[in-house]
Formats: C-alpha cells, sequence, structure tokens
C-alpha cells in the first residue's frame, strides 16, 4: 500500500487522468504497434519467404557473394560494407559511404544495397541511392518496417517523429509511476475483482488488474522506449555539439569505439567466410551481422556481431585485421573494454527489443505488451465512461472507440495493400500499405463518429479485425505465397507458424465478441 | 489565495514542469558529458547522461508537480541549469 498525502494524490490523479486522456491514444497506437513490432523479422520472413531459409543465415559463400558483388559497385562505395540476413533470408549487403545531404544538410549513408540469394548468391534486387530512399523501395521487409516504422516515428518525419514518441514514452512513464502510487492496495488490486458483467466497478477493477500486473513491465518499456527517442532526436546532437564540435561521426566513432590509424595502400582482404566462423565458434552462437570498413585498403577492419549466447543477454563484437584475418578484440557493443554504460545500454536493447531468449522471449513481450495496451484502453474507456453526461465525453469515447478498435482492424488490413501491390511488382509497396490502412481507419473513423451504440462499434470492429486476420493465410496463399508442403520442406517455419497464428488471433477476436456480449447481458453479483 | 494568485501559480508551475524541465534535463545530459567520470572503456561519460536522460526528466517533472513550494523547484532547477550551463560555457571557451 502506498500511502500518500490527500494533496499528493490528488495531483497524481489529475497527472494520471490528463496525461491518459491528452496522450493515451497516441500511448495506445505506440504501444500495439511496438506490441506487433516484436515480431518484425518474423513477420518479413513470413510476408517474403524464398524457397528455402538457409541455415546459418550468414552462410559459408558470403566471402565470394559480397566479393562478386563489390566489383560491381562504385569504388567511393567500398568505405563500409554491411551484410546481413533479411527478409525471407535474402543477404541484404550495403556498399556505401558518408556524404552531405542536400536537401537535409545532414550526413547519410549513399550508396548500393543488393538482395543476395543465399544459396547462389546472385542477386535478386539492386537499389542505389540515399538509404532513406532505398528503405522506401526495398519491398522484401516492407510489411515489417511498415508496422516497425509507425512505432518508432507515427510516420512523422525525422527528427519531429522521434521527438513525439519519446514524449509518449515520457507519457507512459508518468502515468505507470503515477498509476502504481496511486494504488491503494497493489496486491490485492491484481485479484480483486468487485461487480459483475460490464458494470463500472467490474470495469475499474479489470482496468486496476490489468494495471497492477503489468506495471513493471510498462515501467521498462516506457523508459527504454524514451531512451531511444531521445538519444537519435536530441541526446546525440546534443552530445555531439558539446563534446566533439558537432561532430556526430566522431560521437559514434568514441562510443563505438575508435577505429585504427588511416593507411589507404591498397591490399586484398582477407577472408570473410573464415572470420564468420570463427566469430561464431568463439562466441559459441550465430552471426548476423557483419561490417567491413575500409574494403580493399591496409585499414581494412572486419566486425562480426552475433545473436546472444544462450543465457546471455547480450553477446561480444568481434574485430579482425581486414588484410590478415587476425583476431583484433573482442569488444562489447559499445566501447574497447566493458563498461557500465555500455552494459546499461546493452541491457535497454536487449530489455527493449525482447529477444533475449530468441522466440521465447519475444512471446512474453507480446504477451506484456498486448497487457499494457488493454490497460491503456480500458482506462481511457472507464474514464470517459465516468464523466458520460457530459457531449465532450462522450465525443471522445467516440473517439477511443475509432482508435481503440479501430487501429486493430488498419494494421490487420496493412498486408491487404502489401500483397497485391508485391505480386504486381510494385516496387514502392508503402503507398499501397498506407492506402489500406487508410481506408481501413477512415471507415472505423466514420462508424464511430455516425453510429449511436458504441458497443456495437466495438463488436462489429472487432468482428472486421478477426475476419482480416483470419483471411491473411488466405490473402497470401491467393498472391502467390508459398503452401504449407513446401514451406516445410524449405524449412520456412515463419510461414507455417504465422500463418496459425494470424488464424488464432482472427478467432481470438470473435471470442472477445462472444465474451464481451455475455458480459453485457450476465447480471452484476 | 485569490483567483489571480491561483491562477498565477498555475502558470509557474505549467512553466516549471514544462519548458523548464526540458531545458534543465538537456542542460544536464550536455553537462553530465563534461562531468561524469569517462571510466576504463571511456564511454561513461557520454553513454550514462543518454540513458539517464528520460528518468531526469521524469524525476524533475514529478517534483515541478508535486512539490508544493514552487521557490523550491525553481532553486533545484535553477542551481542544476546554472551548474550544467557554467560547465558547457567554460568547455566551449577553453576550446
Amino acid at each position: 500500500m502506498v500511502k500518500l498525502k490527500p494533496d499528493t494524490a490528488k495531483t497524481l490523479l489529475a497527472l494520471h487522468g490528463r496525461f491518459a486522456v491528452s496522450l493515451g491514444l497516441a500511448l495506445y497506437v505506440l504501444v500495439v504497434t511496438g506490441t506487433s513490432s516484436v515480431f518484425a523479422k518474423e513477420i518479413a520472413d513470413w510476408s517474403s519467404p524464398l524457397a528455402t531459409l538457409e541455415h546459418p543465415r550468414l552462410p559459408v559463400g558470403l566471402d565470394q557473394g559480397l566479393r562478386a558483388a563489390a566489383a560491381t559497385v562504385d569504388p567511393r562505395y567500398l568505405a563500409d560494407v554491411s551484410a546481413y540476413s533479411g527478409a525471407g533470408g535474402r543477404i541484404v549487403a550495403f556498399f556505401h559511404t558518408h556524404e552531405l545531404r542536400p536537401e537535409s544538410g545532414k550526413f547519410e549513408e549513399i550508396g548500393v544495397e543488393l538482395d543476395l540469394d543465399p544459396r547462389s548468391f546472385t542477386v535478386l534486387e539492386r537499389r542505389e541511392g540515399w538509404s532513406e530512399d532505398i528503405a522506401r523501395l526495398n519491398a522484401a521487409p516492407g510489411l515489417a518496417s511498415f508496422i516497425t516504422q509507425l512505432h518508432v516515428r507515427l510516420h512523422i518525419p525525422a527528427p519531429y517523429g522521434l521527438l513525439v514518441t519519446g514524449v509518449l514514452g515520457l507519457a507512459l512513464m508518468v502515468a505507470v509511476i503515477s498509476g502504481f502510487c496511486m494504488h491503494r492496495h497493489l496486491l490485492r488490486d491484481l485479484f480483486k475483482r468487485r461487480g459483475g458483467g460490464v458494470s463500472l466497478l467490474a470495469a475499474r477493477d479489470r482496468h486496476a488488474g490489468a494495471a497492477s500486473w503489468i506495471l513493471p513491465f510498462a515501467l521498462v518499456l516506457a523508459f527504454t522506449g524514451s531512451y531511444f527517442s531521445f538519444t537519435d532526436s536530441v541526446g546525440l546532437p546534443a552530445l555531439a555539439r558539446v563534446a566533439f564540435a558537432g561532430d556526430e561521426v566522431r560521437l559514434v566513432e568514441a562510443i563505438v569505439g575508435v577505429p585504427p590509424a588511416e593507411d589507404a595502400r591498397a591490399a586484398a582482404l582477407a577472408d570473410i567466410d573464415a572470420m564468420v566462423v570463427d566469430a561464431g565458434r568463439r562466441g559459441r552462437t550465430v552471426p548476423n551481422f557483419v561490417l567491413v570498413e575500409r574494403w580493399g585498403r591496409r585499414d581494412a577492419r572486419v566486425s562480426v556481431f552475433l545473436e546472444p549466447a544462450e543465457g546471455d543477454l547480450t553477446s561480444p563484437t568481434y574485430v579482425y585485421g581486414g588484410t590478415d584475418g587476425r583476431l583484433v578484440v573482442a569488444k562489447p557493443d559499445f566501447g574497447l573494454v566493458p563498461s557500465a554504460g555500455g552494459k546499461l545500454i546493452e541491457l535497454i536493447f536487449a530489455l527493449h527489443y525482447g529477444n533475449f531468449a530468441g522466440v521465447s522471449s519475444k512471446i512474453v513481450w507480446v504477451g506484456l505488451g498486448y497487457g499494457v495496451s488493454f490497460t491503456a484502453l480500458t482506462g481511457l474507456l472507464l474514464w470517459c465512461r465516468r464523466r458520460a453526461e457530459t457531449p465532450a465525453w462522450r465525443r471522445l469515447n467516440r473517439a477511443v472507440h475509432w482508435v481503440g478498435f479501430g487501429l486493430p482492424l488498419a494494421l490487420a488490413g496493412t498486408p491487404y495493400g502489401f500483397f497485391p501491390a508485391r505480386a504486381a511488382g510494385i516496387a514502392d509497396t508503402q503507398s499501397w500499405m498506407t492506402a489500406a490502412f487508410i481506408i481501413a481507419a477512415v471507415f472505423a473513423g466514420a462508424l464511430a463518429a455516425t453510429a449511436r451504440d458504441m458497443t456495437r462499434v466495438k463488436y462489429l470492429l472487432l468482428g472486421l479485425t478477426g475476419v482480416a486476420l483470419a483471411g491473411l493465410p488466405l490473402l497470401r496463399r491467393a498472391t502467390g505465397g508459398t503452401d504449407w508442403p513446401d514451406a516445410l520442406a524449405g524449412g520456412l517455419a515463419a510461414v507455417v507458424a504465422l500463418d496459425i497464428a494470424f488464424a488464432i488471433a482472427g478467432i481470438a477476436c470473435f471470442a472477445a465478441v462472444w465474451w464481451q456480449s455475455r458480459l453485457a447481458t450476465s447480471r452484476p453479483a | 489565495m485569490s483567483p489571480t494568485a491561483t491562477k498565477r501559480h498555475f502558470w509557474w508551475r505549467t512553466l516549471l514542469a514544462g519548458p523548464a524541465v526540458c531545458l534543465t534535463s538537456l542542460a544536464a545530459l550536455c553537462g553530465g558529458a563534461l562531468w561524469v567520470p569517462q571510466g576504463a572503456a571511456a564511454i561513461n561519460h557520454l553513454a550514462l547522461p543518454l540513458v539517464l536522460f528520460p528518468a531526469i526528466l521524469a524525476a524533475l517533472f514529478f517534483h515541478a508537480c508535486l512539490d508544493r513550494s514552487l521557490i523550491r523547484v525553481a532553486a533545484v532547477q535553477g542551481s542544476l541549469l546554472l551548474f550544467n550551463a557554467l560547465l558547457i560555457l567554460r568547455a566551449s571557451w577553453s576550446s
């Protein structure tokens, strides 16, 4: 039990309510899309699979593949070469350098990005230009990127989107801390259920109960999310200005590890495959990212990043000499030796993404994430319901129903823009997904604005979301997607698993409608 | 308290809990890079202020909302702002 002075309790209640009401809907969007983004990699594999999924995802042959690709690009783009396993196991190789972009006046990566087949290392797709433009044209992970970008910056241009999401993260922190302090009986609230059916008391207990369960997780999400948003939009530029005379590249070098002294004389690059295999053996886990700096020069350096080993939150990065292939250092992600600051940043990454124990931790993170969404939505509905006599609050109630139940429909509708565009060979799938999202959102908005009975709006939107989710496996197949026997033969576990997950989620929506209608007809205890 | 005084009190608190908190936190972030020890990896002075920035924002915000004395709120924020601003000014002059 948290004992507070009456004045303090009153202020906290006002803060909790005002933040929830003014920013709650945007916060709800942030949490729902963030929760959906936990499985972004699997969604990318599901939506754009190749015939087979290679294991390991950076297979032997990468060396020859990258060398062949390097011969086809402008030599200035050999300054930095990154390679990782992208959607469906495609090897995404980005040959690039950093240049000042005239439109933005900021340094940005420019170069050639290639999708390579992980078995034959033939070029599947080639994109050239500034990194932001390339990302838009990268259709394979398009569906996952759309959801992730909605979460990261609500599709608002940089840096304003990050600022907005940072403020929303803080709002979540304020709501969680004030909510925690307001709980008179935290442990009892975990299990307390009074009233019945859809009574106000029962609704209050459902909100307080859910909030009690997810409080620590919501605080972790809010804090780590704010860190990510503010670091990119405010923190790094401000620190660079104070400590590095505005040079952000030098700041990042200081945090990640200073590169060796320059030696621009030409030299052959050592075998990348050998370095990747060596890093995997040393780290007892799977390499997932390779960075070659200063390709073809005597001062070349190759860094191999790894998935966390079993039981660990992070793995070291192995840095090799580019010309002799010898291990130079096994370093943490941040700094050259372990440090409190570096450990904290690594911890923030692991806790926000929830990927420290593979799929199992991701499933827990999704469950808790939807718990936070449920709490945000029930809190908003409760706040409106208590003030239902006032016209302004009734209008807000419509908005809460629109966003609360329209957002899942719009998200479930997004693939209905992606798959047909992909099947038609359209590179800019983002526009099609945006159109599908907006159509669903406008439909939900029109319904919420005009309907008399909000309960029916809720049932209808939930039901339509169920139909859209359950129809996703069929849509995928109808637009040329792999069937299950071929997917299983090719090791495409994500295809089968997500087909089943979407079907179950669709059924869960119908079950939620049934449960809600049953609650509405049951008598209060 | 008269209605005018209450209104004035509200606007002062809003100013302290909003723009002043942002400014003070930003100064603490930048100033931290100059006074936090670098550590063995020479990154603590950069990483710790970045990591703690949301916590500083939240702590100052709650203090500005909950402390009954606006003078105390202003004193805490003012001293933090002054300390870090002086450090930043000294660093920019010496460079």
